[in-house]
């Protein structure tokens, strides 16, 4: 006569038994709020186990034996961007307007096209050869002289662009030292062979009378600079070293642009 | 009362002074319930690209509030965006970062100080680079991706008219709140800058001195 009511009995304590041991085993699991703020407590950043000084990815080091040359010439280039540079970028911006501007950057951008499809090749990354290619030839056209640039919105027509200093790096050939150069800034022994290579592969190289070529230089250079008034002066009052902070920074850029 | 209501409480009523064991297995059960899925529910509560984009946008928006014009209340906008920077980036654990093996050999005073200005610091130069930058170009959360256990990278980028750039954020989670921990432009990570810098400045000079510098050029920073 009980039989029924203490066989429901065992089956509800059954059922409650199981689900109290689910429940316990899923409380512990990782990531539960209630086990991750016990092990927070303890734990109270990602550094306390010292990971802070592990420095699992070293940090890009280059020789540096020209380092009072070097100087000299971070200083002489500060004072030409203050001095000089700065204040012919603002008077052409104020002039120029910033379509111009606009255009006359996506020009030289385009004219350098070459130096970008070279080293695609060169490091045998075919398809973003095919890409720069169709890029130059639709801005050239569709884009009247590359003055306008209707590559921009197509992702795959902006492959990451390649110089010969990457092509360089991608061959093994480390930086070597480091060098400041005088208008150019930080550079190291190899990317400065690589911009004697690309200077080659730049149509601007070949017009004749030279001067010429070299005014389009500065108009390149000055319509550039026109666009990152204020750049310089940020990295700079960013920096507690600037000397430091600048070579470190360029060895990072340029090691993230050899290896994509 | 609805009825749905009140036969809840009627239930929840029973299943406690009236000790039969099946409404108490019913109860337990719903409380079992009720931890499962809030648990669920605070797991996704907080994605790190949210964490991120939120706060920036506060500050963004801070920034160009016209109210800020007026210089009597410059103060109060940097006050105000110092508490969300402060809450966002964890600038104890960069100083740590910064300093690396340098940050033992400061006394914990000394290294109480340095988080306090470098935060200081790198709020400054944060603001300066958003600032100068925000003219007139969008900032646009692109992507996350969860590098290990509690560790993700938040993508962004800085779109302006001639060139986006990649800002990327290394962040952690601690309590379900996300932090910023390094700060990657253009693939270069402020936080390895920032440790050549020191490692330079270590050398010659000591842990007090380095943290003269950092406060005098806070200093004229905000003199400015």
């Amino acid at each position: 006569m009980n039989n029924p009511c203490t066989h429901q009995k065992e089956v509800f304590l059954k059922k409650t038994a199981t689900i109290l041991i689910l429940s316990c085993i899923y409380m512990f699991l990782p990531g539960n709020p209630v086990y991750s703020a016990d092990s927070s407590a303890v734990q109270a950043s990602p550094s306390d186990d010292e990971s802070y000084m592990d420095e699992a990815e070293p940090p890009v080091t280059v020789a540096d034996p020209l380092s009072g040359l070097n100087r000299a010439v971070f200083e002489f280039n500060d004072k030409l961007y203050f001095w000089a540079l700065k204040p012919i970028a603002q008077g052409y911006k104020a002039v120029v307007p910033t379509p111009v501007r606009q255009g006359i950057q996506n020009f030289f951008h385009n004219l350098k096209a070459p130096v970008r499809i070279v080293n695609c090749f060169l490091q045998g990354k075919m398809e973003s050869m095919a890409n720069e290619m169709a890029r130059f030839v639709y801005n050239t056209t569709f884009g009247i002289l590359g003055f306008w640039d209707p590559a921009k919105d197509y992702p795959h027509l902006n492959p990451p662009e390649e110089d010969f200093g990457q092509t360089l790096g991608l061959f093994g050939i480390g930086n070597g030292i480091y060098l400041v150069l005088p208008f150019l800034g930080p550079s190291t022994l190899r990317d400065t062979v690589g911009l004697g290579g690309d200077y080659f592969l730049s149509p601007t190289a070949y017009i004749d009378p030279a001067a010429v070529g070299w005014s389009m230089k500065g108009e390149e250079s000055v319509n550039d600079l026109s666009f990152r008034i204020g750049q310089y002066e940020e990295l700079k009052d960013a920096a507690i070293e600037p000397y430091e902070s600048f070579k470190d920074g360029y060895l990072q850029y340029r090691k993230q642009k050899i290896e994509q | 009362m609805s009825k749905p209501a009140r036969n809840f409480f009627y239930f929840a009523y029973r299943s406690v002074l009236m000790p039969t064991s099946r409404t108490r297995c019913y109860a337990l059960g719903m409380i079992m319930l009720l931890i499962l899925t809030g648990h669920a529910g605070i797991s996704q509560a907080a994605s790190p690209l949210e964490a991120l984009k939120i706060p920036i946008e506060t500050v963004l928006s801070l920034l160009k509030d016209p109210k800020y014009k007026n210089p009597d209340y410059r103060q109060q906008q940097r006050d105000k965006i110092l508490a969300i920077t402060r809450q966002l980036f964890d600038f104890t654990e960069m100083s740590k970062r910064a300093l690396a093996r340098n940050w033992k050999s400061f006394s914990s005073q000394e290294q109480l100080q340095f988080a306090d200005v470098f935060a200081d610091h790198l709020s400054n130069s944060y603001m300066d680079k958003i600032q100068g930058e925000y003219k007139d170009e969008t900032i646009v959360f692109l992507d996350q991706e969860t590098v290990s256990d509690g560790k993700a990278l938040v993508k962004t980028k800085i779109q302006r008219q001639t060139k986006d750039i990649p800002v990327d954020y290394s962040m952690y989670s601690i309590d379900n709140q996300w932090r910023v921990y390094d700060v990657n432009i253009e693939g270069v990570s402020l936080i390895k800058n920032y440790r050549t810098q020191f490692d330079q400045i270590l050398v010659k000079e000591s842990p007090a001195q380095l943290i003269e510098r950092l406060k005098k050029k806070v200093e004229l920073k905000i003199g400015n």
